[in-house]
């Protein structure tokens, strides 16, 4: 397929770490100077965030297979270790000494990998500056305050906020930074099918909130005389002045639910679905709904989307290795047909998903389970993916070695920051604003992992 | 004055003072003319106090209670506050378990949730103990455990915790929390149960997860608070961690050894239709005996008991200064208002600590201070008092105001969650539906402010809700002739008959929801629908009004 071809084409030749170094050498200009400052995009993009809500034991989702570095593994894992035979191998194409395998149950995104589909960053996590463990310790630099605080990571992961506090989120604001190129957009580039998000949050741009099938029209405001006088009227009440911030705040909302919930409807009746079957889970309902709104983009004239989805159970502080294999399998089996929705309707090289969680889990077991802890494995899948490869450094899953601040809660090498960045700069904000969209990205080396095309 | 309110509320979150705030505060400088007050009385007898209005104990009953009616306004008015307080305290507790444990034991006991929420309903909508079961409801977003995971199978458990919040909400909060630790419903949805001390052999240590959230969320949060809730800053400025993953290991320590009670080993312990309703038990050699460091520099000592650990913890816990500012926060925000002053908080929280006979941590006198602080009745309305509905409580008031009721008489509202967002014992995450922090987008944020009941309002929810409300008003009501014997039916004889007078009518539906007060728009909204209308529908005049009020942003609003 054309997109993979063109990617080896880059990798073999260099030029796109040529391409990518060029961009970054000449900040601001560049997107300017091709787009315009509020021009339309050329092109369409989405991206597609699938939060796995609790904390995914990562460490369990991608694993060192080699003898020296299983041994390490099962060490510290103990009852909570993957059996060596069980995992299912990757081949990445640029290996670190290593051999690695996925989980059983991830099947789906072995063949994604191993067909160049799909990438893994490695140990990210929320940081605000490289962290030793030495530093760590000394606290001789700036880390996010109430690390292993499930909302807390999930804020940071979502915000990017540092020791600040934040109200917005990075795709808030790189919706924000491309809000007047997308000015015919009829639907917010933001959408959420699993509620409110900080990710989404933004100062100039609302996202969206629909539900795993999409949004529901209202009742009683049909297209006769009686349906429209009902909804003049409903709109007269919520357009009405309010004395209480309350008040306002919520007919706020009611205003944004009237105006959309038709228009994305009709668009959504309009158009059929992708073919591909998704799974009968949540996360494979909200992912096939996202597909359908993608391909009713151009009904609403769409030209850059941010999805939110997501799934939750993974906080496994009991019954890990009975839970495990469900949670993983499911997130296996969505995000691979979501990808094969793609390619049906003709976007693979269009579409990035990728997930984002609170944090990986400590790599000691309290027994049956696992508790919180810091940096971690992320999946990213897509025909833009520079894939079958691992982004980042695979840490030492040893007890108390370099990288574990105590019961096997690993330093992040990678942040936070320069995993949303390399999202930001494909989606296709220049290098000078990546600083806008992920706030510490100037104190890490490499501002673009290279796990995307540009 | 209340331009001193404003800013105080903004400090209450910890804000900064930004040129937004400042356009809002002149704003209501504009709007309450400063705030100048009458000057105190001087000599004399005191004189007699005002009557109670009916927007006063509307007010007042949707703070105090699942929805304010027509005949609940008026007793409130004959009693006036405190001798309703007093009344409402004084009353038996309405349960849950003995009405879910008399029913026939199904083979899959998940299905037994919805009777819980059935019994639930029956509880807010006509149980006499409004003031308990709203601050029970409280408790259950605070102290959270949920359906939502492995008790979906223990219905029991689940109801029996409802009836500790529900026997506690004018109890001792210390008391509270050693009943909820021990919870069987607790122990399993934040796995204290069947936590174990080390194996260093097998890397195996106690879990974290008890440890932390009982300090997160359930007495001292994060960060170190003033009184008043407002944070404590270090010399830089910056906020203090109220404790340390040490801390959270030794807490962890402390709640290691109990489980499911009556087993004859730890290993052997499960779950049974019996033990889910009793609390855990310890199995002492299970239990960690090292020493623990727990919060403000305390350290237990090796070798006590489990039970002495346990004792000592929650003293620990429960003694720590942020409880009563974290606790008033809280617990006004679910009942009064989303951005209370400092000084609110503060007087609340002074209660907490000290009752006034000396007793810390005394939810009764809490509660009574909550509502009859000044801020949740003040003279005169500001922009910020009070808050959004929660949305079930939107449904509730809508029921109790038309005797909702099945003709099966339950109220088998078992999808309450999806409908809502929310409904008992329900939540998503221990994190609850939504958090104390939310600040929807737009001048609420903006302004420093925050509505948590707003997290949900999403577009899809609200929409959702107000597609059932049109279900409600149009279908599920007294002139539907051929209803399933659960569907829960609105009255609306009432409306019916007077009917034919469009101004009588909205009257009537206002007096039954707003307390008689409805603005302009929505009246002559809903008065130009109804004209559209012919006379003769009655029914649909009724649903009409019905649906138009309670899809009202001021419907939503508790003053």
């Amino acid at each position: 397929m054309a997109a993979i071809d063109r990617r080896e084409f880059l990798r073999k030749t260099g030029a796109g770490a040529a391409a990518t170094a060029a961009f970054a050498a000449c900040p601001g200009a560049a997107f300017s100077q091709v787009f315009g400052t509020s021009a339309p995009f050329p092109d369409y993009k989405a991206l597609v965030c699938v939060f796995l809500f609790g904390g995914n034991d990562s460490y369990n989702m991608l694993v060192p297979r080699s003898n020296a570095e299983y041994a390490v593994y099962a060490a510290s894992r103990q009852n909570m270790a993957i059996a060596q035979t069980d995992l299912l191998p990757i081949n990445p194409l640029t290996p670190d000494g290593a051999d690695y395998g996925l989980h059983p149950m991830m099947a789906d995104v072995q063949i994604l990998f191993e067909t160049n589909r799909a990438a893994f960053v490695t140990n990210v996590g929320p940081l605000i500056e490289p962290t030793t463990k030495d530093q760590f310790q000394n606290q001789s630099v700036q880390l996010p305050p109430q690390l292993f605080s499930h909302n807390d990571q999930q804020n940071q992961w979502n915000s990017l906020r540092g020791v600040n506090q934040s109200k917005t989120g990075w795709a808030g604001r790189l919706a924000d930074l491309i809000r007047t190129n997308v000015a015919g957009q009829q639907m917010a580039t933001n959408v959420s099918l699993f509620g409110s998000t900080l990710l989404q949050s933004a100062d100039e741009t609302v996202a969206y909130v629909m539900g795993s099938d999409g949004p529901i029209p209202f009742i009683g405001f049909d297209d006769n005389d009686a349906g429209r006088a009902q909804r003049a009227a409903f709109e007269q009440v919520i357009n009405a002045s309010y004395g209480s911030i309350y008040e306002r705040g919520f007919a706020e909302i009611q205003k944004r639910a009237v105006a959309a919930a038709d228009l994305i409807s009709n668009a959504l009746d309009n158009e059929l679905p992708p073919t591909t079957v998704f799974p009968p889970t949540q996360l494979g309902q909200q992912l096939a709904t996202v597909a359908h709104l993608i391909a009713a983009r151009d009904r609403l004239q769409m030209q850059r989307q941010i999805f939110f989805v997501a799934t939750g159970g993974f906080d496994s502080h009991d019954d890990q290795i009975l839970n495990q294999p469900g949670l993983l399998g499911g997130v296996s089996a969505a995000m691979a047909a979501f990808y094969n929705a793609t390619v049906e309707l003709g976007v693979s090289d269009m579409v990035t998903s990728f997930t984002q969680s609170d944090f990986a889990r400590t790599l000691t077991s309290n027994g049956d389970g696992t508790d919180h802890a810091w940096g971690g494995n992320q999946l990213i899948i897509g025909d833009a993916v520079a894939g079958r490869e691992m982004y980042g450094i695979y840490p030492r899953l040893e007890l108390d070695g370099p990288d574990d601040v105590s019961g096997g809660r690993i330093i992040p090498t990678t942040s936070a920051d320069q995993y949303a960045a390399t999202l930001s700069r494909w989606f296709g904000i220049p290098d000078a604003d990546l600083a806008t969209v992920a706030p510490h990205i100037d104190n890490f080396v490499q501002r673009d992992l290279g796990f995307l095309l540009l | 004055m209340q331009t001193d309110r404003v800013a105080d509320r903004i400090a209450t979150f910890g804000r900064m003072y930004s040129q937004a705030i400042l356009t809002v505060c002149v704003l209501l400088l504009g709007a309450c003319g400063g705030g100048s007050s009458a000057p105190p009385p001087t000599g004399g007898p005191p004189p007699p106090l005002p009557p109670i209005t009916k927007a006063e104990a509307n007010q007042f009953l949707n703070q105090a209670t699942f929805g304010a009616t027509v005949a609940s306004q008026q007793n409130f008015i004959n009693l006036r506050h405190d001798s309703w307080i007093d009344q409402e305290m004084a009353k038996t507790t309405s349960l849950q378990l003995p009405f879910v444990r008399a029913l026939p034991r199904p083979q899959n006991l998940a299905q037994l949730q919805t009777d819980r929420v059935d019994i639930w309903f029956r509880n807010v909508l006509s149980g006499s103990d409004q003031l308990r079961q709203r601050v029970a409801f409280a408790l259950s977003e605070i102290l959270v455990v949920s359906q939502q995971g492995a008790l979906l199978q223990a219905p029991y458990s689940l109801a029996d915790y409802y009836d500790v919040l529900a026997r506690n909400a004018f109890g001792n909060y210390r008391q509270l929390m050693g009943e909820v630790t021990l919870h069987p419903a607790m122990g399993e949805y934040l796995s204290m149960l069947g936590n174990e001390k080390p194996d260093p052999a097998l890397n195996i240590r106690p879990d974290e997860n008890y440890a932390r959230e009982v300090m997160q969320l359930f007495s001292v949060g994060l960060i170190e608070l003033n009184n008043d809730g407002s944070a404590k800053l270090d010399t830089q400025g910056q906020a203090i961690p109220t404790y340390s993953q040490e801390i959270i290991e030794g807490f962890a320590h402390v709640f290691t050894g109990w489980h499911f009670a009556d087993a004859r080993r730890f290993e052997l312990a499960r779950r049974t239709d019996a033990n889910q309703t009793i609390p855990m038990q310890l199995y002492p050699s299970f239990h960690d005996t090292g020493s623990k460091t727990l919060l403000n520099g305390v350290v237990l000592p090796a070798g006590q008991t489990g039970e002495q650990d346990l004792s000592d913890a929650l003293d620990n816990i429960f003694d720590h200064p942020n409880v009563g500012p974290f606790l008033a926060i809280r617990l006004i925000q679910r009942l009064v208002t989303s951005n209370p002053s400092p000084g609110y908080v503060g007087r609340v929280a002074t209660i907490f600590n000290d009752n006034g006979s000396g007793v810390r941590g005394d939810l009764g006198a809490v509660v009574r201070a909550i509502l009859m602080d000044d801020e949740a009745r003040p003279d005169v309305p500001m922009e910020l008092d009070g808050k959004i509905k929660e949305p079930i409580i939107r449904l509730t008031q809508l029921w109790r105001a038309y005797d909702a009721s099945s003709s099966s008489g339950r109220y088998p509202i078992i999808y309450a969650y999806i409908v809502f967002g929310q409904g008992p014992l329900q939540s998503p995450t221990v994190f609850n539906f939504f958090s104390p922090f939310y600040a929807p987008p737009g001048e609420i944020r903006d302004s420093n402010l925050v509505a948590p009941e707003l997290e949900i309002a999403t577009e899809y929810l609200n929409t959702f809700i107000t597609n059932y409300m049109f279900g409600q008003a149009f279908v599920n009501n007294s002139e539907n002739i051929n209803p399933g014997v659960d569907d829960v039916l609105i009255d609306i004889n009432e409306e019916i008959a007077v009917a034919a007078d469009i101004d009588g009518l909205i009257d009537l539906v206002s007096e039954k929801l707003m307390g008689g007060d409805i603005s302009d728009t929505l009246r002559t909204e809903i008065a130009g629908m109804l004209a559209l209308i012919p006379e003769s529908e009655v029914a649909v005049r009724a649903a009409e009004t019905i649906y138009f009020v309670v899809t009202s942003p001021e419907y939503a609003y508790q003053r």
